[in-house]
């Protein structure tokens, strides 16, 4: 197939990827027009106007000045590494054991794992603070412990379509080489599955960093950056609150970013494909 | 006698489907025992009970007079050599090989004086520091082996080693595995279909039917008078003739016997030549009999559709599928 053809036949495709990554990129076209445009050129008209009138520094440098930045910020890093990690400490065995008691099981306890996120956050997340509040768990290791009730049906079943694709016989022989289970773990099965587990990892990273309702039931008071900002916008500080934001989506860029390059459609196939 | 391994009445079912079904064998010191038998008779799945990866039902695995039946795989020091090979791909080839080294703990220098040593007699020195994905498959097969083979276990398992392997690379590898068990002295357990591996590696034939050890002895006992019908139509290029009795005066049993074991004649069994083909010694006649396929060598070409006669100068006799006499021997 000539280069041309190929190309001509994948346009429907290209215009395809054009219309949805402008649906997609808007609203940060927007954050930027207003975080950057001066102020009173945006409050002329009720939606801020598509073409920049100005440029300012100003809205940035008010917002780092006058506001708290840094405590959201750690806040929203400790609890995100902490889901991460949290994940990957119940996932990785959890998916190695389901992997174990065969697909037709396995895939039973998935799906009522998955039952969790199928209820409103919200109806989840009341009972739970209440529980958590007697527990003395108001704080950011709570808000911790329910984002991982988000992020762990879905860390599981990434993590366990990585050991379905790996060769059942690599395990195998490894255990008659001598290796007990941890040291099978260690030295074979995690090096091997590393990317469904980066995979599940940076999923988990990336849901808990802009994760509200829970943050804000469990802790509504010194809590994770997206409480804060909300707490911005609501107090009608929109500038500071644009600049913000726009800084906060980019550890999520960064992130998306080290995504890309993993996620195969192998991580979630459940290894059945190969 | 002491044996290195006894495998006393093993059981092994998969859910309603019995596996192994008491079955029971000896191997002895140094001893080069094939276990044979066709696709799905729980072959790998012996093998797999033996060094301890698959759970046993009933029965009992004594390795040099010890009990393992309960230990974990770890535990066993039986090395095990994959179909596949299973070398780790995160891994070099030098690890590969160091990997059961380090897990008994040994030191770097001890390590990477065996690694070399082992790579030398296995050839693959040169490729020690190579991924292995870019390996042959000949190479992963001496990888795979020099990594059973470094830690020095008390037994070698090989499920179907060579059978990924190309025609001629199976053929050199299948004489220098010979050579190479032979040299060390090394007791091996070798799984296969391949008859010709059998004929060529085995001290003695274990021969698997039905989860039990149908027949045990060399190669060529079993081609010659095999135990029962069944394995004496398993073990041949072709398989062993088996017709009714009645035919040479023996009512009530069966007789059997190899396509070479029958002269032509006047007189005699009656056939009619369905297929003849020709090979280095003569020409192998096809035909029925009773519904029974069965084919028999002869030196003279036959038509096809022409009817021939022959007299059987040598035959076992069966009763209820199992030999209880040998003619003409």
């Amino acid at each position: 197939m000539s280069v041309n053809s190929s190309w001509k036949s994948n346009l429907p495709l290209y215009i395809g990827a054009i219309i949805l990554s402008i649906i997609f990129f808007y609203p940060l076209y927007v954050l930027i027009l207003i975080t950057f445009v001066p102020a009173p050129l945006n409050n002329l008209s009720p939606y801020p106007p598509q073409i920049p009138p100005g440029f300012t520094f100003y809205n940035i440098i008010q917002a780092y000045s006058a506001l708290d930045l840094t405590g959201p910020v750690t806040r929203s890093f400790y609890v995100a590494m902490m889901v991460g990690g949290l994940s990957l400490a119940l996932g990785i065995p959890a998916a190695y054991g389901l992997n174990k008691i065969g697909v037709r099981t396995a895939n039973k306890f998935i799906i009522f794992f998955f039952l969790i996120n199928m209820m409103p956050g919200i109806v989840v997340a009341i009972p739970i603070s209440v529980e958590f509040l007697k527990l003395g768990l108001s704080n950011m290791y709570g808000v911790a412990l329910a984002q991982e009730l988000v992020v762990l049906p879905l860390s599981i079943f990434i993590i366990l379509g990585g050991f379905r694709a790996l060769p059942r016989d690599l395990e195998n022989q490894a255990r008659v080489d001598g290796a007990n289970l941890p040291t099978t773990m260690y030295r074979i099965l995690i090096p091997m599955n590393r990317s469904a587990i980066l995979v599940a990892f940076l999923l988990s990273w990336m849901t808990s960093w802009d994760e509200f309702t829970y943050a804000v039931i469990i802790s509504p008071v010194k809590s994770t950056f997206p409480v804060q900002l909300y707490n911005y916008v609501t107090r009608a500080v929109s500038f500071e609150a644009s600049a913000f934001a726009l800084t906060f989506t980019i550890p999520v860029i960064i992130v998306a970013v080290v995504l890309q390059k993993y996620l195969k459609s192998q991580s979630f196939t459940g290894g059945l494909s190969s | 006698m002491t044996y290195k391994l006894q495998l006393q009445e093993l059981e092994k079912k998969f859910g309603s489907k019995t596996v192994l079904n008491k079955l029971s064998l000896d191997v002895e010191e140094g001893e080069f025992m094939v276990v044979l038998g066709p696709s799905g008779m729980g072959k790998s799945t012996l093998l797999r009970t033996v060094v301890g990866i698959e759970n046993l039902d009933g029965g009992k695995i004594i390795v040099e007079g010890e009990d393992v039946t309960r230990l974990p795989p770890h535990k066993r020091n039986i090395a095990m050599v994959f179909q596949n090979y299973a070398l780790y791909p995160n891994m070099n080839v030098y690890k590969n090989i160091a990997f059961p080294l380090k897990m008994i703990g040994e030191s770097k220098d001890v390590i990477d004086k065996k690694v070399n040593e082992i790579a030398s007699i296995l050839k693959i020195a040169d490729a020690l520091h190579q991924n292995v994905t870019t390996l042959s498959g000949g190479q992963k097969q001496r990888v795979a082996l020099a990594r059973a083979l470094v830690r020095n276990p008390k037994l070698f398992l090989l499920d179907e080693p060579l059978s990924n392997l190309d025609a001629r690379v199976r053929y050199d590898a299948r004489q220098e595995l010979r050579k190479l068990q032979q040299e060390l002295g090394h007791t091996f357990i070798y799984v296969t279909h391949d008859q010709t591996e059998a004929q060529s590696l085995a001290d003695r034939v274990a021969v698997l039917h039905n989860g039990t050890v149908e027949q045990i002895g060399p190669y060529d006992d079993l081609y010659e008078k095999p135990e029962t019908t069944w394995v004496g139509s398993f073990i041949g290029e072709y398989p062993m003739n088996i017709i009714d009795g009645s035919v040479i005066g023996r009512e009530g049993s069966q007789i059997g016997f190899r396509p070479s074991w029958v002269n032509e004649g006047d007189d005699g069994i009656q056939l009619t030549v369905q297929l003849c083909q020709a090979a280095e010694s003569g020409f192998f006649i096809m035909s029925t009999m009773d519904g029974k396929s069965i084919t028999i060598r002869v030196q003279k070409r036959h038509k096809i559709g022409s009817t021939m006669k022959f007299s059987l100068r040598r035959y076992n006799v069966y009763t209820d599928n199992r030999l209880v006499e040998e003619f003409g021997k």
